[in-house]
């Protein structure tokens, strides 16, 4: 009976990254500026008020605007107040290799030469087996939304098996560590276990704006500011939560499926 | 609402909201504030049209205080986070474990909500907690914290002499993110940014239980239009989160069509909101006072898109409930009986389907739930998994109807109707309440020059998961998924 | 041939009075008896083997006017029961000697006398030509398994685990003793041979319920098995292996002999010893599975193989009865075959589980995980044993299982559909027997010899040398029977030839190598191939593995073993032997009465919960319980006959002389 009413809804899944999706492109990412090329002084005299326009302190505007998209929570307060300044990054290709690019404009840091070593060893690894990978998920104290967006990539829309990407229980069997959440302090020990139990070579994301920067909860009593401190982290991605393309795009990246990150990050027209 | 007189005789400390409870009112939480004085107890109690806070004051910084938890089991929970957040003893309560801190003794590193500055930086105790269940051949299967699959994270010790779950024993401190600290010392505009993350999946709930506090701090009254985009965006939000569970009822089962189905609709779901709002989540929709904006997505397109839904969710849920080896693995499976319900005053769906669960559109209607309706009572009293389903289908045919009209209604409005009200407030204290698809929330939040000086966050998850404890009685392991799925509630909520 | 024998009977004579006049007093002496047994057991064992290769014996106890000719014999069926039972003792004896020697365990004297007299009646049984031979060998055993599990009466539970054991015992005796009278009342005759004369009717189908009752009590059938696992457990050490690998074969000898003597049984009593075969092993192996204590596991695993047993002789039963030849080949090869698999893993288990005893400190098979890594031969070849009682492949358990299911697949060749019907359910209940037998064995070993080892020392070392022997000796037959399969077959027929003819049996060889259930085109099975196959797919495995992954094979890191990052929590984490069993205990809730209960521990602080899961004999509950109040009642009344005093004793027996001679006189 459940197999008619399957087949009756007929294809919904996406073909993305192979071919391009609408509504993955319409997805709503970070705040970005507007002009990339802002430079010292084009803040202009509100730089107080523009970095208070921010309520986890994404903003920096001593010496020119800078904008952490690791510490971003979509709130859209900046872009509210100044549309000439900020704007939502679009797409799904939000997922960075090096802390230091998700800082808009990029401070130029070095690039991630580790991860660029790690990511051959597991073409290597999987190559026999066509890049499939399987992923191990912790929750290092998410708030919930995170988990929700990770278990949509195995819905019928997104159907990540059909890119060779599965979900594994024991880190035994895991090529990559999924983080959520902003580090909480009860979750560095058994975090620490689980990368522990993960066999050579092993990639380390961080999914969403908690686990890259700590957002809201940024270094508290009970919180460590994301999870940068416990695990090293290979792959960033922004977002609060990141958005399943968003997801997906930074596991494909960390396999060295997808090219790392474009310089030139899109904003909305 | 009400405050009790501050009393300080402690013998006779909790006669007054035990009366109350005596009386028919329902026991909805217990919390504490560290005051320079001293320490506030606070029993929330819901009375007919309002939630009231008892307070207690216990002056200089004692040190222990008469435990409610053997007078009034359902504290039980309460009492152990004040003890872990407080370093204070509830004098005879039955087992003082930690429970969201893990900290086994000492006065040290309190957090201390309610006490100016930033606590000590959390140094785990990862001892073992003490086992609960001793007899032949009993161990324990430790689930978690890292768990089987994409879960948040808990550790549920299930103690077992193998087969048979006598007893489970959950540790919930792994990811306490001490949510409730950070809170103090913002103003209420950014204070909502943090309420919709208290419980990520639940987001406009607690983002409107936020605001309502707020708004009853300062009496402003959000314009029709922003009640309306409210509900519109709470039921969103319920659809989503009812279709989950039932997606992971029907995974736990082996049904993997209708995993995908009910995954499908839920993907679709969190697709309008997204388009509705920015957010998948509705994030950024409510503030104090009103919302943010209308919808970015055209009226047609969003009614377009709810046709759909309801052409597929409540077939497929009629199908659900029409398999019989589905069927089988729920019936009887996690029961929860009412008389045990209405003592602990279970939340939600888990109570609605025990017959207790009062339902805060309902019994304390908040927005434009006044003039939609609230959803009639179904009057199940099963208890078991099956019967929280049932109450969740019933749920998700009003949520899809009452998004609708709620659309209907803001049409009628205009084009450009007004969507917020001032609301920032000074100083003070209220209580806003909202009903999760976990079940109600409350918020008493206290205010001083525009700023929290505290914020007790009363998650239904926190009150419901208690319960995890009791109702295994006769079932096996192969039934945990299917109970854990069938509360749906959210750990991010009970941890803090 | 009669040399071997008497001096194996003299040896078994010397050992008892070396332990009665010796006993413990000296150390280098205290296993003396058991050597002198092991040399009486191989004598015996050679005497059985060489009857078997054709070299007759027979010693003639000399005329007893008015009653007969008394004596021993050894026919083919003897021999082939010496040969099991003795070759079980040879591996059994040294264990023995080996344990009364370790250090700081004085040894009491009285267990070598009953060990010696325990052999001895089993060899008197299997040999006896005459009633009074027969019985009084019996009644020794009697008093011999009394002594046995009487021999630690301080310890808790021992002494009524005794009684119960003679109380059996002496039903049993009992049974025989009124069966074989009825059969020489009506033969006028007291040689065991003369009873085939008796004509068929009334008095010969309750003779052959009543031997057959007698023979049943001793191997564990239900409902006569209660006293069984209690008194194997009670039984110190190898004691237990003496019970139930070695003595109790002189029950299957009776029963065999039973059907040698008096031919086609009563319809009625076939099925009943089928359907009590069904029930006795689902019943042994429902609470083998789920036991806490490792002794006891083992012993109601005897129960189990009484049913398996006895539903192959049900077979035999049929075919006799129904005069198909074949099917009384293949049923008698069938439970022959595991009436020999059981007596060497039965010998087996309970010597080494003796020693992982000792190595663990306790028998609760709880505390016992990973015991036996710290006594590496007791854990070989309690693996080895308890692989053959599971009846998995290479080993003789599977050969024999094998043969019992295919022998109970042939009730389609049967007339009547009463025996249809049970020889299908009977085979139905042997297969849910053998898939439980898994269950069960897996739990012993897995958590026992598996298990991580403990960090403490153990509290005594493994079996010495002699022991160590022993150990290897039971393992090679439980090996051996299995990779020799045609040629213990070979022996089996000729033992069995008194009752079906050596060829009809032999034709279970399809060729030299391959067997099959006597009827051909039926199935085939070559336990010798399985030998060669089975390895050879091992070593094809590894060898495939290092071809792929060459010397990454071994490269291993190692990190704790992953248990979802918990940070621990207090008591065991991991699977506990109640634990394994529980999902048996409520599959079978019907069958064991499983009861739990969960309450409040009152007045703890912090609070705890109580958790307690118990199962019942049902048997014992429903069949016995009831009883025993009246017949405690009856006992304290006829104790007031007892007085003591002699002139009362001299009345009785005056009043019971008028009686008899009243009788007689009334009667004649």
């Amino acid at each position: 009976m459940w197999i008619f009413r399957g087949l009756r809804k007929g294809v919904v899944t996406t073909r993305w990254p192979a071919h391009p999706d609408p509504y993955a492109d319409a997805t709503r990412g970070p705040a970005t500026l507007t002009t990339l090329t802002a430079g010292p002084g084009h803040a202009g005299p509100s730089g107080g008020d523009l970095a208070a326009l921010c309520p986890t302190g994404a903003i920096r505007a001593d010496g020119g605007v800078r904008l952490d998209q690791g510490r971003c929570i979509q709130c859209g307060r900046c872009v509210e107040a100044r549309p000439d300044l900020f704007a939502w990054a679009a797409g799904p290709a939000t997922a960075v290799t090096a802390r230091g690019a998700l800082v808009v404009p990029d401070t130029g840091e070095p690039g991630a030469e580790r991860l660029a070593d790690t990511r051959a060893a597991l073409r290597r690894r999987t190559r026999a087996l066509r890049r499939s990978v399987h992923i191990r998920h912790v929750d290092a104290g998410s708030d919930g939304a995170d988990e929700w967006e990770i278990l949509a990539l195995l819905n019928p829309v997104y159907d990540v098996h059909r890119l060779g990407v599965f979900f594994t229980a024991s880190p035994r069997h895991a090529d990559i560590l999924l983080v959520t959440g902003a580090g909480a302090r009860g979750m560095t020990e058994p975090l620490r276990r689980t990368y522990d139990g993960m066999p050579d070579p092993r990639v380390v994301i961080a999914a969403g704006t908690d686990a890259t920067g700590g957002g809201l909860h940024a270094d508290s009593y009970a919180t460590t500011g994301g999870i940068t401190t416990a695990v090293p982290v290979d792959v960033w991605v922004p977002g609060s939560p990141p958005t399943p393309f968003a997801l997906l795009h930074a596991i494909l990246l960390a396999t060295g499926r997808l090219p790392a990150a474009p310089a030139v990050r899109r904003s909305t027209p | 609402m009400t405050h009790t007189e501050p009393r300080t005789d402690t013998a006779t400390l909790w006669d007054g909201p035990l009366a109350r409870v005596a009386a028919g009112d329902r026991f909805a939480g217990l919390s504490a504030t560290a005051e320079p004085g001293g320490l506030t107890l606070t029993a929330h109690l819901a009375v007919p049209g309002d939630i009231i806070a008892a307070d207690v004051h216990l002056p200089g910084p004692p040190s222990a205080y008469p435990a409610l938890t053997p007078r009034l089991g359902a504290a039980f929970w309460y009492e152990r986070e004040i003890h872990d957040l407080f370093g204070i003893v509830p004098a005879g309560h039955p087992r003082l474990e930690p429970l969201v801190l893990p900290l086994l003794n000492g006065e040290r590193r309190r957090p201390r909500p309610g006490a100016a500055g930033e606590p000590g930086r959390l140094d785990p105790d990862e001892h073992a907690l003490p086992r609960h269940v001793h007899g032949t051949g009993v161990f324990t299967i430790p689930h978690g914290p890292v768990r089987s699959g994409v879960f948040e994270s808990v550790e549920y010790l299930v103690e077992t002499p193998g087969e048979d779950i006598p007893h489970l024993n959950i540790r919930v401190f792994y990811k306490h993110r001490g949510v409730e600290k950070r809170f103090e010392g913002r103003a209420a505009g950014d204070a909502v940014l943090l309420a919709e993350r208290v419980e990520g999946i639940a987001s406009v709930a607690h983002a409107l239980a936020f605001a309502h506090a707020c708004e009853h701090a300062t009496g402003s009254e959000p314009p029709y239009a922003a009640r309306l985009l409210r509900v519109a965006h709470a039921e969103l939000e319920r659809l989503a989160n009812h279709l989950d569970v039932a997606m992971k009822l029907a995974d736990a089962a082996g049904l993997a069509v209708a995993t995908a189905r009910f995954g499908l609709h839920k993907e679709r779901v969190l697709r309008l909101a997204g388009r509705m709002s920015g957010s998948r989540f509705g994030r950024g929709v409510v503030v104090p006072g009103g919302v943010r904006a209308l919808p970015s997505l055209r009226a047609a397109e969003i009614r377009a898109e709810l046709d759909r839904l309801a052409a597929g969710i409540p077939a497929d849920e009629d199908a659900l409930l029409a398999t019989a080896s589905f069927l089988d693995r729920l019936r009887g499976t996690g029961p929860l009986m009412p008389e045990r319900a209405r003592a602990h005053g279970a939340l939600g769906p888990v109570g609605r389907a025990s017959g207790a669960g009062e339902d805060a559109r309902a019994a304390r209607p908040y927005d434009a739930y006044t003039e939609l309706g609230a959803p009639a009572p179904g009057g199940w009293d099963d208890g078991d998994t099956l019967a929280r389903l049932r109450v969740r289908c019933a749920e998700t045919r009003y949520a899809l109807a009452a998004v609708r009209r709620a659309l209907d209604d803001l049409d009628d409005l205009g084009v450009d109707p007004p969507l917020r009200a001032p609301c920032a407030p000074e100083d003070g204290r209220a209580i806003g309440w909202a009903e999760a698809p976990q079940g109600e929330l409350v918020y008493d939040v206290r205010f001083a020059a525009g700023r929290i000086t505290r914020c007790r966050v009363r998650s239904a998850s926190f009150h419901n998961l208690p319960l995890f404890h009791e109702v295994f009685a006769g079932d096996i392991l192969t039934d945990f998924p299917f109970i854990e799925a069938g509360f749906g509630l959210s750990i991010a909520g009970a941890a803090g | 041939m009669n040399t071997v024998f008497l001096a194996g009977l003299a040896l078994l004579a010397l050992a008892a009075a070396v332990d009665l006049l010796l006993g413990g007093a000296y150390a280098r002496l205290r296993g003396l008896p058991y050597l002198l047994g092991t040399a009486a057991s191989a004598c015996l064992l050679a005497a059985g083997a060489g009857r078997l290769a054709g070299h007759p014996a027979a010693i003639g106890l000399g005329d007893v006017p008015p009653l007969g000719a008394a004596g021993l014999a050894i026919d083919p069926l003897s021999a082939l029961f010496l040969v099991i039972a003795f070759g079980a003792a040879v591996g059994v004896s040294p264990a023995f000697a080996s344990r009364a020697r370790r250090p700081g365990h004085p040894v009491r004297r009285g267990l070598g006398a009953a060990y010696a007299l325990t052999l001895g009646a089993t060899a008197v049984i299997v040999t006896a030509r005459d009633i009074f031979t027969f019985l009084f060998a019996w009644e020794a055993l009697t008093v011999a398994f009394y002594l046995l599990t009487g021999h630690e009466r301080h310890r808790a539970g021992r002494a009524p685990a005794a009684l119960g054991t003679l109380a059996f015992g002496k039903i049993s005796g009992a049974a025989l003793l009124l069966g074989m009278l009825l059969l020489a009342a009506t033969a006028h005759r007291f040689s065991l041979a003369a009873f085939a004369a008796v004509p068929p009717g009334a008095v010969r189908a309750a003779a052959y319920a009543l031997l057959v009752l007698g023979f049943a009590t001793k191997i564990g059938l239900v409902p006569v098995h209660v006293w069984l696992p209690r008194g194997y457990a009670a039984a110190p050490g190898p004691a237990r292996a003496l019970m139930g690998g070695v003595a109790v074969n002189v029950g299957f000898y009776g029963l065999w002999r039973t059907l040698d003597l008096l031919g086609p049984p009563p319809a009625w009593l076939v099925i009943v010893v089928l359907v009590l075969a069904a029930v006795t092993a689902v019943l042994g192996i429902a609470h083998a599975a789920v036991q806490t204590d490792l002794h006891r596991v083992i012993a109601y695993s005897s129960v189990e193989n009484a049913g398996l047993i006895l539903a192959g002789f049900g077979v035999a039963a049929t075919g006799m009865l129904t005069g198909e030849r074949p099917l009384l080949a293949v049923g008698l090869l069938a439970a022959t075959l595991q009436v020999a698999a059981h007596a060497a893993a039965k010998s087996l288990l309970f010597t080494t589980a003796s020693g992982i005893e000792d190595a663990g400190g306790t028998s609760d098979l709880d505390r016992l995980r990973g015991a036996a890594r710290r006594a590496p031969y007791s854990g070989t070849g309690f693996t080895i044993g308890a692989l053959t009682l599971a009846g998995l492949p290479i080993t003789a358990g599977f050969v024999s299982e094998w043969f019992i299911l295919e022998s109970l697949m042939q009730q389609f060749r049967v007339p009547g559909l009463a025996f249809r019907l049970t020889l299908a359910l009977t085979g139905a209940a042997v297969a849910l027997t053998a898939g439980f037998a898994g269950v069960t064995f897996v739990r012993l070993v897995g958590l026992v010899v598996l298990g991580p080892a403990p960090r403490t020392p153990p509290p005594a070392p493994d079996y010495r040398p002699a022991g160590r022997a022993g150990i290897i000796w039971l393992s090679a037959a439980c090996l051996g029977i299995a990779a020799a399969a045609p040629l213990a077959i070979r022996l089996i027929a000729a033992g069995l030839a008194p009752i079906v003819p050596a060829a009809t049996t032999e034709s279970a060889l399809k060729s030299p190598w391959v067997l099959q259930p006597v009827y051909a085109d039926f199935s085939i099975l070559s336990p010798s191939w399985l030998w060669v196959a089975m390895p050879a797919l091992l070593a094809l495995t590894i060898a495939a593995t290092w071809l792929a992954s060459g010397s990454r094979m071994w490269r291993v890191r190692r990190v704790p073993a992953w248990r979802s990052a918990t940070a621990g929590v207090e008591g065991t984490d991991e699977y506990t032997a109640f634990g394994y069993a529980n999902p048996t205990r409520r599959v079978l809730a019907n069958v064991l009465h499983t009861r739990t209960d969960l309450h409040e521990h009152p007045g703890q602080a912090p609070a705890a919960l109580h958790y307690t899961s118990d199962v019942i004999e049902i048997v014992e509950d429903y069949l016995y319980r009831p009883f025993i109040r009246p017949v405690r009642a009856t006992v304290r009344t006829a104790k007031r006959l007892q007085s003591g005093r002699l002139d009362a004793y001299l009345a009785y027996m005056l009043i019971a002389l008028i009686a008899v001679l009243a009788l007689i006189t009334a009667t004649g």
